[in-house]
């Protein structure tokens, strides 16, 4: 007798273990396939064992949803539905989208669901991981999925708590997306920091029923305005102005010329000797010869080397003044990087 | 005389502005003053006439070519004997063979009218003219020669011949269309049988447009 009792002692200890080494995600496919054997029962208390693992032994979330969704069922087939209807709204909180499968389940779950789901105000947030905001029109989108129609408020703080700004007040449905512009209420841009985006749900009487947060840090991209262009080498410049010559040329026409005027009576009229008046145009012509070997001992400009050289050094200046604006617009734009991190319940009933 | 140097310059002004700004390029017009001497000598004795004249000249270039005219009139004041107008017109064919070099022939007329006795001389004349620039695009001297190939006069005994030179400056103004000249010039005409000589010499002061 004694003998038979240790076996037995034994055997259900084996089991116990063997119960106990059972993973949270075995619990719940054995209390599925209890609901879909009709043992409720059994299917509700596996279920609940896989909901209540902790630690590593935990769920995911979409194991958790769907623990949840066969126990609301289950628990509804045990004529407790107000068992159900909590299991079904914690669902919600965890994905406000969730619909059950019409095919999987019978009308009067679907009917339930859609009962709690109506009752329930809570809101799924979803944003892209990284968001660069570089140009006047970028922005960062935040998609907000509310499980029914509820007035929200999405506003964003400093870590500490401090308005920074709101973004949006209002209805939401479905689906909403919110942008922020990577700017404060003052429209200055958002310094690098950690930041939170709050999402709270109001009920019908305007208390906050229920309030989301998604973390994100925002991280300024400091010296990423753009260089200014190096001005031209010195070697793509011409020369602008030749070297004097001797202006002897200029001499020596002028003064053949005032030397002509001299002798031309004598030359051409035979028997004058010319009028007083032509001196005053060999006086010209000597100063005229005087003054062009003056100016051709200096440096003579080149008019094209000139225009050339102009024209570079123009084509620099409007690079300098493109890269002057483009800077000033990112500088009142702001480049912000901002990484978004898990959503988190802040405040739930 | 005033008018009939304005009309010189509006006859060649007309077609400038059918050309617009391309024919302020082929077309060159300059008027002005000049204190013009006449000197006759004759074996009886001679004469000798001073006073302002105002000039006008008109120049269309095509290609290497040019036709010039010019007109210019003054009243002559003796030193002694009478006084007597110069009327002087010219209109010649020009080419630039190089850039330096230009050649006009073409007919001049001149005449000095006195109450009751006017006259007429008509010569074809060949220019040879050498232009230097003294500072490039800005100051420009030239030397003219010139001679007449035949003459005619209605005096007599007739033209023998006649010939003549000039050279002056012309300054341009930077990056305009302005110009100004100071020129000397001088000719004598003679008649046959060295019966009298006529010389003339002007210094002229012009402002001219356009042009190359």
């Amino acid at each position: 007798m004694k003998r038979t009792a240790a076996v037995l002692a034994l055997v259900v200890g084996i089991l116990a273990q063997a119960a106990r080494a059972q993973t949270p995600a075995e619990r719940l496919a054995r209390g599925i396939r209890a609901y879909q054997d009709l043992d409720y029962d059994s299917a509700a208390a596996a279920i609940r064992g896989a909901l209540a693992g902790s630690g590593r032994t935990t769920l995911s979330d979409s194991g958790r949803v769907r623990g949840l969704l066969y126990l609301g069922a289950t628990e509804l087939f045990r004529d407790h539905r107000d068992s159900a209807s909590a299991a079904f709204r914690r669902l919600l909180l965890i994905d406000p989208r969730y619909r059950p499968d019409q095919l999987v389940f019978p009308p009067e779950v679907s009917s339930l669901f859609q009962d709690v789901r109506l009752a329930t105000r809570a809101v799924a947030v979803s944003v892209q991981p990284v968001t660069q905001i570089t140009a006047a029109g970028d922005r960062l989108v935040v998609w907000l999925y509310a499980t029914s129609y509820h007035p929200i408020d999405v506003t964003l703080q400093r870590a500490n708590g401090a308005l920074v700004r709101t973004l949006y007040q209002g209805g939401a449905g479905d689906s909403l997306p919110v942008l922020w512009d990577g700017r404060t209420a003052i429209g200055s841009p958002a310094d690098s920091g950690h930041y939170l985006l709050r999402v709270d749900s109001r009920g019908s009487d305007g208390q906050v029923v229920r309030s989301v947060g998604l973390p994100l840090e925002v991280a300024t991209l400091r010296g990423d305005s753009l260089p200014w262009p190096p001005p031209p080498g010195a070697t793509l410049f011409k020369p602008e102005h030749a070297a004097g010559g001797s202006g002897v040329s200029a001499l020596v026409t002028g003064l053949v010329a005032a030397a002509t005027v001299v002798a031309l009576p004598s030359l051409v009229a035979r028997g004058s000797s010319g009028s007083g008046d032509r001196f005053a145009v060999v006086g010209a012509l000597g100063v005229a010869g005087i003054l062009g070997f003056q100016s051709l001992r200096r440096p003579q400009p080149i008019p094209e080397n000139i225009a050339a050289n102009l024209a570079l050094r123009l084509t620099w200046q409007r690079q300098v003044d493109s890269v002057r604006t483009e800077n000033a617009s990112r500088r009142r734009t702001g480049r912000l990087v901002i990484r978004a991190e898990a959503v988190r319940v802040l405040e739930a009933p | 005389m005033i008018g009939r140097i304005a009309a010189v310059v509006l006859a060649c002004t007309l077609p400038a502005g059918a050309l617009g700004a391309q024919g302020l390029r082929n077309l060159s017009l300059d008027a002005g003053v000049s204190r013009m001497r006449f000197h006759s000598a004759a074996s009886g004795g001679g004469e000798a006439l001073s006073g302002i004249a105002a000039l006008g000249r008109a120049r269309f270039f095509v290609g290497q070519f040019s036709i010039e005219t010019s007109y210019s009139e003054g009243r002559l004041v003796p030193d002694t004997g009478a006084a007597r107008y110069l009327v002087d017109g010219s209109v010649f064919l020009a080419g630039r063979p190089v850039s330096w070099l230009a050649l006009r022939a073409g007919p001049h007329l001149r005449a000095y009218v006195t109450p009751g006795v006017t006259e007429r001389w008509v010569m074809w004349e060949a220019h040879a003219r050498v232009d230097r620039p003294i500072i490039a695009g800005m100051l420009d001297a030239h030397v003219e020669a010139w001679l007449a190939l035949s003459s005619t006069v209605n005096v007599d005994p007739g033209a023998l011949g006649a010939r003549g030179g000039q050279a002056g400056l012309i300054l341009r103004l930077w990056q305009s269309p302005l110009w100004a000249r100071l020129t000397y010039v001088v000719d004598q005409a003679k008649l046959k049988s060295n019966a009298r000589t006529e010389t003339v010499e002007s210094v002229l002061f012009a402002i001219g447009l356009g042009g190359r």
